[in-house]
């Protein structure tokens, strides 16, 4: 068997072998790739940096555990964007491993202690809305009665001073996403976007940019953040750097050994083509 | 001492599930198995707890909301009877009720979300923006590439064999195909993200526990040698014939 066919025909477990190589080292050796800030990072803090004081931001989970290695730094950074500003933040989840999430978010961010934030008045955790879409449109209508207790200290919700004027989606002044899939935002366009006209933004998975990107363009979506590179972005521009900064080495050299794997792959095959091979 | 113990059980089940990239293992079904009832035990636990929610924050009220709740969960119930033959189509009332609403309520604004808002998005489209060639140029190949591929999905009639059309498909195909490759781009970024911030869990770069660096040199070598060992074990001992 020649080279070329043996290249063909590597054993899968090789490539995963090198998938760790290529990943492990530069985390545990920062290569110290520069990080150039794109156009989505910068739309998306622009966007949040010029939403007024006082606005009423609704913050959704619609992604579980198993998406935090790519949402998650999105999720610190933009936390905390949102409470150094005077915002009041609900937040509620779409899937039921949002407050799961949101539990460690908390756990890393301590709003009282590092934003001064203060629960029931400046923000709030509703915890998990069911049934998806039905669930969206029945909170868009009655937030009260669709989430009738808070997901922290399980006091009814129209008990706090931050909700006493949030009931409906008419109260929210903006959507912002945090998504690997359904529910999320075709959902949330259908019964918040469309019905009350009320603004979103978002960060997602890699994977559903394609499905997502046409609702920037319609406008639709104010602002996107696409996957970890992004997010890495932001967290450059807001000076706070976390997980996603951390991991920039790292994307940059898994992705150039994919490049490599295609254009080796390709290669052998035109080549062994070129000499008669199958 | 309980963090820690996370930490270490934490660390065990990521690298129990990746040690599917070597082969099948019983360290894998282990994983995946408790993974799955935890799961499933998290979803039930949260169900019941908006249940109660609703219960003591709306519906317990009047004797009337009463009823109308127990009615619901009567329903509800009824999903059960999936598991009985002779009484399997009961099941099918609440489900006609889920299909039934979930339909109403996406169809109300769809036409308006996603069909409408995406037309007049691309008719409204600046071919020129002045001092952005890339987004003119980005913008002028919308403009071309969208038309052309709902025109390839276009059966009706002989216009297909037109020279124009051959000229559409083309296009169409390649839009597609340039389409089909963003798609698969994006995946190998969203795979290695995942693969990415768990490693970074694993090495106990901060904020992550730095304790999990600890177990995963441990466990990593525990589930290697009895994976590896197990492999040379099965060559070296010949099976005996049946």
């Amino acid at each position: 068997m020649s080279v070329l066919e043996k290249l063909q025909t590597i054993d899968r477990r090789y490539i995963y072998l090198l998938g760790w190589i290529f990943v492990l080292v530069p985390l545990l050796h920062p290569l110290g790739l520069p990080v150039s800030i794109g156009k989505y990072s910068t739309a998306y803090y622009n966007y949040l940096d010029n939403v007024p004081d006082g606005s009423v931001i609704m913050v959704t989970f619609d992604y579980g555990v198993s998406a935090m290695p790519e949402l998650y730094p999105l999720t610190i950074a933009t936390f905390h964007q949102l409470w150094n500003r005077d915002f009041k933040v609900v937040i509620v989840a779409s899937w039921n491993q949002g407050p799961l999430v949101m539990d460690i978010v908390l756990k890393e961010l301590k709003p009282a202690e590092t934003y001064g934030k203060v629960y029931g008045e400046d923000w709030i955790e509703l915890g998990w809305v069911p049934q998806g879409e039905i669930g969206m449109a029945a909170l868009g209508k009655d937030i009260w009665s669709t989430k009738p207790a808070d997901y922290i200290e399980g006091k009814p919700t129209s008990s706090y001073p931050i909700m006493q004027n949030i009931k409906t989606a008419e109260d929210i002044d903006l959507i912002v996403s945090f998504e690997t899939g359904t529910p999320g935002l075709p959902e949330w366009v259908r019964q918040w976007n469309t019905p009350y006209g009320t603004p979103m933004i978002m960060g997602c998975i890699g994977v559903m940019v394609p499905e997502v990107a046409p609702y920037l363009q319609t406008g639709q979506l104010g602002a996107l953040i696409p996957g970890l590179t992004a997010s890495a972005e932001y967290e450059q521009i807001l000076k706070h750097p976390g997980l996603a900064t951390a991991g920039v080495d790292a994307i940059s050299m898994s992705h150039l050994l994919v490049i490599i794997l295609v254009i080796v792959g390709n290669a052998a095959y035109f080549m062994s083509k070129g000499r008669g091979g199958s | 001492m309980a963090d820690l113990f996370a930490v270490w059980i934490a660390v065990f089940f990521t690298l129990a599930i990746y040690t599917f990239l070597y082969k099948e293992n019983p360290w894998f079904r282990v994983a995946e198995s408790i993974y799955l009832g935890t799961a499933v035990g998290y979803g039930v636990a949260f169900d019941l707890k908006y249940l109660r929610d609703q219960w003591t924050g709306v519906w317990s009220s009047t004797g009337l909301m009463m009823t109308a709740f127990a009615f619901a969960i009567l329903v509800g119930l009824l999903w059960y009877f999936r598991f009985s033959k002779k009484y399997f189509y009961l099941y099918r009332w609440p489900l006609a009720i889920i299909v039934g609403t979930g339909i109403g309520t996406s169809m109300r604004t769809i036409i308006f979300a996603q069909f409408l808002s995406q037309i007049k998005g691309q008719a409204t489209l600046p071919l020129f923006v002045a001092g952005d060639p890339m987004t003119s140029f980005n913008n002028i190949l919308i403009a071309v590439m969208v038309p052309c591929v709902l025109l390839y999905f276009w059966f009706t009639g002989g216009s297909r064999e037109l020279g124009a059309m051959k000229v559409i498909d083309k296009i169409a195909r390649y839009t597609m195909m340039a389409g089909f490759g963003s798609a698969f781009g994006y995946t190998v970024l969203t795979r290695y993200s995942l693969f990415i911030g768990r490693s970074q869990f694993l090495l106990g770069i901060p904020p992550n526990p730095p304790e999990a660096k600890m177990a995963f040199v441990t466990i990593a070598a525990i589930l290697l040698l009895t994976l590896f060992g197990w492999d040379i074990y099965k060559r070296q001992t010949p099976e005996i014939p049946t």
